[in-house]
């Protein structure tokens, strides 16, 4: 392999003026992340026009700059307010914001940041050595895979919570429900929608996360016995301790590797790998009942997933031309403007930018370790103001940045609707998360399937036949019955064990 | 604080608030860009560039475009508003209410009067008498195209084939799947459609041998094409575009399918003419400038700065000629 | 060492659990239980007969109503499992008469929604911040006053003038 174009690639990132971009990007990102509603896809169609009179290089490393840092952005929201901006991060509300409760917010944001950096890191190495091959792997997942995947991926989300197990099926049924409303994409049949042209365009995904966790939250704090003012947790330390890192390290190191695999997969990896990292590790710890009440591999896992996916998203942009998602088709755009085609002969073509890109990646993960720590202790201290006064201030983010989704009120009803439904069913004792994990997965599974069909000609053996929808099929069937040959198992060495007590 | 009085202040309150927001309501004082007021010549504030797709589409590439330079020439900002939703109906909905003070245009897409009424209810389908046309704005064009690995090179490879076609398309109701379908009604080839959710996962799917052939926009092809890695088989335009000058029409391979995408700048019904005249007049200074022209050969648009009266007279033949062929052909879009 | 290590962090985080739980609400009793699983079943119902009448089609050509009429009828099985089996459960809460809080908080939202559009946001922020400040968190006239005005001009000036976000408003 030859090296000089990587290299080559860091004399270009390394020159001031794209370190500077760099810098800024990353700092836009995380300002953006931190609002919910206003996502990094909008804040890059906002500075696309001024990139214009920009070197492309710089231009992109900017905007990806701004890609990864709402990626982290993101994470603040989610551990502080229980607002996750993007699917992806969903998973890190259930153990973030209870360490947040529990004065350990600084472990959360900390951990996030290492796993981020890490996950990035990793990632970026793979990107830079194995791209091509990778991408060609991304090819392989046809509609029959993806489904296999979806279905994976909702079998994983009823090991999320700690609720009641049937509960949790439902909420996720009522999910995969609501995925449906709106204008069928292979018959266009309106479904659900009684007449709405907003219904038509199916439900979003930000104003129901910002509804169910972040809104519900508040609503449901309400309620608490005033005479007893729960004291606002007091802040046991701004960074992780050598111990948390120390437990963080095997789930950061799982969870680059899933990040990086499934992200390369266009369309719904990120979510899929935060999602299995966070199951996996559940699913190997000795007491999986931690997990949702602050336990530092559940925000690990993650976060260090998302943010190695979010970097190989880039694989299929860079290397096939095809954008993963809203973000990447932007700055599939922003390319177009500066006259670079992405697609297979853009490392031959224009080598400066596709090394440069890359390599910006490595600089911005540093850049963004490095401004989190400070910022850490910074974010943290939101948890000192009374929780009298930060529920309306997160109120008002909240109901005004659903309105900058989509710049319309009917946003702010759904975020409200979902508000109230989210406290309904804590108030009924069902968890929102398998619901909107489920909502996620939903219409991927369902014209993943629907395309496969016609694909296979109306013959479902076609899942099975196929080796890699086959394998993953086969891994769903596992991860069903292997809790229960557990369960049995468990039950055996219960019973066998007082046995045992009396004969000794 | 003591609290005994909070009842009365309550209703105090809530009263001085109601009046306020009942007086301000009557005023109508709300904006959302500052835009003009009523004095001066047009214009004397921002003009609002709303676009029925999300962030990063061709069709919000094409209004940001076109909104930086016209900014320019009228010496006012143009901010680009994104309002998805029901393939731009929700945003044309939006246009047509506003007020027709040339404050609020919009590029939008000729598939929105010409197709997409043939797969919605008539009273949800989109006029569009509901709007002024100000000018044209460019074409893009769809191309079929198969992977190299699949050895076909024509339509009529596909037929000699002898066996069941899949074809990708871009989603139920598009250009790419109109075109799809009528050039394999005529070409009398057994095919079935896979809808996408756009042209990525259709690009992929067809990269990835998931379907035999996909239509889909030349600018979302192209760089696939040149890296050899897709065949195009054929373009749905009048004439070979210049951007794949070696790719034969379909027409001229038998099969009388033309379907294109276009766009054009519109205003609310009633706009009075002398703003319209403003507005084409930089539009064509736009259009005319390097960096445009530049824009849409990058993004393989043709351009299609044509009169309000040809976008009119060619979004009306489309529509009848589109219903005809689907009627002639007994095929529904809706499946 | 990692599992007496791991379990200090774990039972800390159980005892700020007891502590949080202890605000709550009291448990609800088993007509609330039932109640959730009916309107859960209601839910599968509803869909079900609304995604037959889209039209269940077939494999090889599946409607529109296939899909969600199969979730719909997971969701009737589930929630009379739930019915019958988790009446004893004890994971619902009882509503009180805080639970009145929730409700007028609820209010101002919605009273925020419907002002928006039509006096645009800086009011309704406004007076939704002092609704929640001065009755909903008990702060004293001054902090919601002050805390009230200087939110909402945050707000005009990170999304107006400088993320320049069309917002609705008056100024």
């Amino acid at each position: 392999m030859d090296l000089t174009p990587i290299l080559n690639g860091f004399s270009v990132v390394l020159e001031p003026a794209n370190l500077l971009y760099c810098l800024v990007g990353v700092l836009i990102g995380m300002l953006i992340g931190v609002l919910p509603g206003l996502g990094p896809g909008a804040t890059i169609a906002i500075l696309l026009p001024i990139t214009y009179g920009i070197e492309p290089v710089s231009a992109i490393i900017m905007l990806a700059g701004i890609f990864y840092g709402a990626q982290y952005g993101g994470t603040i929201t989610s551990v502080l307010l229980r607002l996750p901006g993007e699917a992806s991060s969903v998973v890190t509300v259930f153990d973030g914001f209870a360490l947040a409760k529990q004065g350990r917010a600084g472990t959360a944001l900390g951990i996030a940041a290492v796993g981020s950096f890490v996950g990035g890191t990793v990632s970026i190495v793979g990107l830079s050595l194995v791209a091509p091959i990778v991408a060609g792997f991304a090819l392989d997942f046809g509609p029959p895979e993806y489904a296999a995947l979806g279905i994976l991926g909702v079998l994983l989300i009823s090991s999320v919570g700690n609720g009641n197990k049937l509960k949790a099926v439902v909420a996720a049924c009522v999910g995969l429900l609501l995925a449906t409303v709106g204008r069928d994409t292979f018959t266009g049949a309106e479904r659900f929608t009684f007449g709405s042209l907003n219904l038509a365009e199916g439900l979003d995904f930000i104003p129901i996360a910002m509804g169910l966790f972040g809104l519900s939250e508040i609503l449901y704090n309400l309620e608490e016995r005033h005479n007893k003012v729960a004291s606002p947790a007091k802040i046991g330390n701004v960074w992780p301790s050598r111990k948390e890192l120390g437990e963080a390290k095997g789930a950061i190191g799982r969870g680059s590797l899933i990040g990086f695999v499934l992200g390369v997969l266009p369309g719904g990896g990120a979510t899929l790998s935060s999602l299995a990292a966070y199951a996996f590790e559940k699913r190997r710890a000795k007491q999986p009942e931690r997990f949702g009440r602050g336990a530092v591999e559940g925000v690990a896992a993650p976060e260090t997933a998302n943010n190695a996916a979010a970097t190989s998203s880039f694989i299929p942009l860079l290397t096939l031309g095809i954008p993963a998602n809203a973000t990447m088709a932007l700055i599939f755009g922003a390319l177009l403007i500066q006259g670079i085609q992405p697609g297979p002969q853009l490392v031959t073509q224009h080598p400066d930018v596709f090394w440069g890109v890359i390599n910006s990646m490595y600089i911005g993960n540093i850049l963004l370790l490095v401004m989190s720590i400070p910022m850490v202790g910074v974010f943290v201290k939101i948890l000192r103001v009374r929780a009298a006064i930060l529920a309306p201030i997160t109120v008002l983010i909240t109901l005004l940045g659903a309105y900058t989704v989509r710049n319309q009120v009917y946003d702010v009803f759904l975020v409200i609707g979902f508000g109230l439904l989210g406290y309904l069913m804590k108030k009924f004792g069902f968890e929102p998360g398998p619901l909107l994990l489920a909502f996620v997965l939903g219409t991927m599974i369902e014209s993943s399937a629907r395309q496969a069909l016609l694909i296979f000609g109306g013959d479902p053996t076609g899942f099975l036949t196929r080796p890699i929808s086959g394998t993953i099929f086969a891994l769903v069937a596992l991860v069903a019955v292997l809790p229960l040959i557990r369960t049995a198992w468990r039950r055996k060495a219960i019973r066998k064990a007082p046995a045992e007590e009396k004969t000794s | 604080m003591p609290t005994y009085r909070t009842a009365s202040h309550r209703i105090l309150t809530g009263v001085l608030g109601a009046a306020a927001a009942i007086a301000l309501t009557a005023c109508g004082g709300v904006k959302t860009t500052s835009s003009g007021s009523d004095g001066g010549t047009y214009p004397t504030g921002n003009i609002e560039f709303s676009v029925g797709a999300s962030a990063g589409g061709s069709s919000d590439l094409i209004s940001r475009a076109l909104a930086q330079g016209m900014a320019k020439e009228l010496g006012v900002s143009a901010p680009v508003v994104n309002k998805p939703g029901a393939n731009g109906a929700l945003a044309a909905k939006e246009l047509q209410a506003a007020k027709p003070d040339g404050y609020k245009i919009a590029v939008q897409n000729a598939s929105l009067f010409t197709i997409t009424p043939l797969t919605v209810s008539a009273a949800e389908a989109t006029k569009i008498d509901s709007f002024d046309v100000i000018t044209g704005v460019s074409r893009d064009d769809y191309v079929m195209a198969t992977s190299t690995a699949s050895g076909y090179k024509s339509v009529k490879d596909l037929k000699d084939a002898g066996k069941p076609i899949r074809y990708g398309t871009t989603g139920v109701g598009t250009g790419a799947q109109l075109a799809s379908a009528l050039t394999f009604e005529a070409a009398g080839v057994k095919a079935t459609a896979v809808p996408f959710d756009g042209g990525a996962p259709n690009l992929t799917a067809l990269l990835g041998n998931q379907v035999d052939v996909s239509t889909m926009q030349v600018g979302e092809a192209i760089e696939n094409i040149k890296a050899g890695k897709l065949v195009p088989l054929a373009v749905f335009s009048a004439e070979r575009i210049p951007f794949l000058p070696d790719t034969p029409t379909a027409k001229e391979q038998g099969f009388d399918v033309q379907v294109t995408q276009y766009r054009f700048l519109t205003a609310p019904k009633g706009t009075p003419e002398d703003v319209k005249a403003r507005l084409l007049e930089a539009a064509k200074k736009t259009f005319a400038t390097p960096e445009y022209k530049k824009f849409n050969e990058d993004n393989s648009l043709t351009p299609m700065e044509v009169s309000p009266e040809e976008v009119l007279s060619a979004l009306k033949s489309d529509g009848t000629n589109f219903a005809a062929k689907l009627d002639e052909f007994g095929i529904s879009l809706t499946g | 060492m990692s599992v007496s290590d791991a379990s200090d962090p774990a039972s800390q985080a159980d005892r700020l659990q007891a502590e949080l739980d202890e605000t709550r609400p009291p448990h609800a009793g088993p007509i609330s239980q039932l109640a959730a699983a009916l309107v859960a079943l209601a839910v599968g119902v509803a869909g079900a007969a609304g995604s037959y009448a889209l039209g269940l089609g077939e494999l090889t050509q599946p409607g529109p109503g296939l899909w969600p009429f199969a979730i719909s009828v997971v969701i009737v099985v589930l929630s009379v499992t739930l019915a019958v089996t988790g009446r004893s459960l004890e994971d619902a809460e009882r509503f009180s008469r805080s639970s009145l809080l929730t409700a007028g908080g609820l209010v101002t939202l919605v009273l925020l929604a419907v002002l928006l559009p039509l006096i645009g946001f800086e009011i309704p922020s406004l007076l939704l911040m002092f609704v929640w400040l001065r009755w909903l968190g008990k702060e004293s006239w001054r902090s919601s006053i002050v805390v009230s005005v200087c939110t909402v001009a945050a707000f005009y000036l990170l999304f107006v003038v400088l993320l320049q976000i069309p917002l609705p408003r008056l100024i």
